[in-house]
């Protein structure tokens, strides 16, 4: 299962991550975040060890969502030493989270 | 999950999900009435149908569409995802899963506003519906295109302190007092990350988000992945495009731009993703 994060542990879970981090920004009320949630633990199963996946609702986090510009949902943003290093904008199937994640770390 | 998803209600959407019907297949099919053939006065050259009204030949086909068993929904489809093996397809906030897939949006040689599509999910959207409460309180601007903008633009200033809305359509409307109307062509997209201004002929508008709202989306941000021409998807004999189970028919797939040649292909593109389920399915 992948975990939720908020507000207040975005610190200590992503961004002071030793690993890698990607967070899914979604909603309750996006029918694509619905869709994308399967494919996110899809995701999270394949890059284990590699990549840590979680996510975060962006109505109950406003501070999180405003610090990152999200502006549209679902969003996925990659984090690596505290830092946003990729961003995904919309719903997107397995293999193009995949590939980009290998992408952007270059694994 | 559907057999086929059928994008576009004008002729040729309209024929395929006839001939898909007739061969037994679970069909939906997306849009609304075909603008061009609401504004064609009279049809002199469709086959037994001598001088018909463009009026008419929509209510023609829509008798004929519900003589079928196809789900319709009027909502614009927003993006194609090929999941390997299957489709899903984002009606602005649904999502329906299909087989394979009919394009039939017709041609728009409407230019996109530039940097529109870096913008795309980065302050630009196309779906007030799928985006507003990301905006409450705060400004956005609307450019509108059609009545479904003006629909759309109440709806956002009910969520958001101020909503400009740049008119490019000629229908009436009757805004509420925090939406402000610009007479103005939209040029350009700029910010940094995301989209922060809407530069103008003559002004230039600041904001939070921008809605475009419009009767066609560029096949690009449409179907990721599909081989176009300009405004064409490339296609076969067999109306198969570049990507398995896509097919596309009408005008999207090129001149000329006609009724008959839409229903014939149409129907072509219906048998081809036909024979691509029993195929499959075997
Ligand atoms: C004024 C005028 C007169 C004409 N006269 C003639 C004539 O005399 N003879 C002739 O043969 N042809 C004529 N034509 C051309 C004819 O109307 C077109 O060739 C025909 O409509 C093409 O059919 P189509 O199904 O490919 O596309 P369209 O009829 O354009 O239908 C496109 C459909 O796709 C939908 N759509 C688009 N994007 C999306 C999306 N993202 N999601 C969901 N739905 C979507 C639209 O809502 C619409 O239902 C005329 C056209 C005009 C404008």
């Amino acid at each position: 299962m992948v975990s939720h994060v908020t507000d207040s542990t975005f610190n200590s879970e992503v961004l002071n991550s030793d690993k890698p981090v990607l967070v899914d920004f979604f909603a309750t009320w996006c029918g694509p975040c619905k869709m994308l949630a399967p494919v996110i633990e899809e995701v999270a199963q394949k890059m284990e060890g590699e990549v840590k996946v979680v996510k975060l609702d962006v109505d109950e986090n406003p501070q999180t969502s405003r610090m990152y510009g999200i502006m549209s949902v679902p969003t996925m943003v990659l984090f690596k030493d505290g830092k946003p290093v990729g961003k995904l904008v919309g719903f997107n199937p397995a293999e193009r989270i995949e590939s980009a994640l290998r992408g952007a770390l270059g694994i | 999950m559907y057999d086929i998803a059928i994008i576009g209600k004008g002729p040729a959407g309209i024929s395929a999900a006839i001939t898909a019907h007739a061969r037994n297949k679970k069909v939906i099919v997306f849009g609304g009435d075909s603008k061009k053939l609401l504004l064609s006065p009279s049809i002199p050259n469709y086959p037994g149908l001598m001088e018909i009204k463009g009026t008419e030949f929509v209510k023609r086909l829509n008798e004929h569409l519900a003589s079928t068993d196809a789900v319709l929904s009027k909502k614009m489809v927003t993006a194609v995802y090929s999941m390997g093996g299957y489709f899903a397809i984002q009606a602005q906030n649904d999502m329906i899963e299909a087989k394979s897939v009919i394009i039939a949006t017709g041609v728009d040689f409407k230019k996109s506003i530039e940097n529109e599509d870096t913008f795309l999910g980065m302050g630009v959207s196309y779906c007030a519906t799928c985006d507003a409460p990301l905006y409450r309180g705060k400004t956005v601007a609307v450019v509108g295109y059609n009545k479904e903008s003006i629909e759309e633009a109440n709806f956002l200033s009910e969520v958001c302190s101020k909503v400009y809305f740049i008119s490019m359509t000629r229908e009436p409307y009757n805004f509420n007092e925090n939406v402000e109307v610009i007479k103005d062509i939209p040029v350009k997209f700029e910010g940094h990350m995301h989209a922060q201004k809407l530069i103008l002929k003559n002004t230039e508008v600041v904001a939070d988000g921008f809605f475009v709202i419009k009767d066609s989306y560029p096949l690009t941000s449409l179907v990721p992945g599909l081989d176009v021409d300009g405004p064409h998807v490339v296609v076969n004999r067999a109306m198969e495009t570049n990507m398995k189970g896509v097919f596309a028919a009408g005008d999207v797939t090129g001149r000329p731009y006609q009724n008959a040649k839409a229903v014939g292909e149409g129907q072509v593109a219906a048998l081809s993703a036909v024979d691509f389920l029993n195929g499959r399915d075997k």
